[in-house]
């Protein structure tokens, strides 16, 4: 519950606050967003099997996040940014949709 | 373990609320996610952005299309530009050239006989009681004014032109046909002061008219109206040669 209160508070504070992104951080930001979701479904499809583990999501969420802004950091540098992180989008979104197809089969038995 | 179904550990993970490590580093991640998410909805939503986002070799592809843009709408431009200045010189010309095909009209028409004519010029009545007075004397007449630059000329409503023919018609006279009877009423646009002297000058056609016997009065006027026309005619044989 708490954690649900999390996101929702990020959400709000997010619009409240409508921060500038730094030029850094701007390409970064949406691959990592879509890592963090990846990590986030993993976590549920985790606690609905029971084998949840807080250090477990806190290091798969992290480095996701971080792996995923370092491929497009990567491939920035080797002139293939757009490539690769369409690259990196397709296959975090194929991950997304295997842990809700999981998760789905929980919740709704089927 | 087996018992509790992932439902029931989702219900109990979501009520009722309890204070764990596990719970409240997992909504610190969630609020990490969920404030990055809204950011970039943020941004990405915004329409001044639409490039902000974009990567630097993005950028550039984007500014060499516009640049070839530009120039195809600049070559474009200036294609239309030199079109539209080179119509307007040619309906300058065409303008300019249909004035002066008027003015030539106008001009070929006094001559020809199909268009009116005023100015300056003389009246010449000839009073013929007798019948003395035959088509070669008003010939002369003409031929005289003619010599001395009469530009248009009318005898009692018939104009006189180029091909203008006179003939003997019992007492009177034919003028193209027409029969015109005495007194014959002269209209002649000219330079009065040349008109005038050439008719009178000694044994010239006044002087030749008054042996027979027939009075005639000339003056001069500022404004005299040619108004007799003629229609134009096609000539059946003759063609322009020039373009």
């Amino acid at each position: 519950m708490i954690a649900v209160l999390g996101l929702i508070v990020g959400v709000v504070a997010g619009i409240l606050v409508r921060p500038e992104v730094p030029v850094v951080v701007e390409p970064y930001l949406p691959i990592a967003v879509v890592a963090a979701l990846d990590a986030v479904f993993g976590g549920l499809r985790a606690m609905l099997d029971g084998i949840f583990d807080d250090k477990v999501f806190v290091v798969s969420f992290l480095s996701n996040v971080v792996v995923a802004a370092l491929i497009v950091f990567l491939g920035d540098k080797l002139g293939v940014g757009a490539q690769l992180s369409t690259g990196v989008v397709v296959v975090l979104g194929i991950r997304i949709f295997s842990n809700a197809a999981a998760i789905r089969r929980h919740v709704f038995r089927a | 373990m087996s018992t509790v179904t992932g439902r029931q550990r989702l219900v109990q993970g979501l009520w009722p609320p309890r204070v764990s490590r596990a719970q409240l580093i997992v909504a610190v991640l969630l609020f990490g996610l969920g404030f990055g998410l809204a950011v970039q909805v943020a941004s990405n939503s915004n329409s001044d952005s639409a490039l902000r986002g974009a990567r630097q070799e993005d950028l550039v592809r984007i500014l060499d299309e516009l640049d070839d843009r530009t120039q195809r709408l600049e070559d474009e431009k200036q294609g239309l530009q030199k079109q539209r200045d080179e119509l307007e010189n040619s309906s300058d010309q065409a303008e300019e050239a249909r004035k002066q095909t008027a003015e030539k009209e106008k001009q070929l028409g006094i001559l020809a006989g199909t268009v009116a004519a005023q100015g300056p010029g003389i009246t010449m009545t000839i009073d013929d009681t007798k019948g003395t007075v035959e088509a070669d004397m008003l010939l002369d007449a003409v031929q005289e004014l003619r010599a001395a630059g009469a530009e248009a000329i009318q005898v009692n409503g018939v104009r006189v032109v180029a091909n203008t023919y006179l003939t003997d018609s019992g007492k009177s006279v034919s003028v193209d046909g027409n029969k015109i009877n005495a007194p014959y009423r002269f209209k002649v646009i000219g330079k009065p002061q040349d008109l005038e002297p050439a008719l009178n000058i000694p044994g010239g056609v006044v002087q030749t008219l008054e042996k027979e016997q027939a009075t005639v009065t000339v003056g001069r006027s500022s404004k005299i109206v040619v108004d007799a026309l003629r229609a134009a005619k096609q000539p059946d044989y003759a063609r322009s040669s020039s373009r």
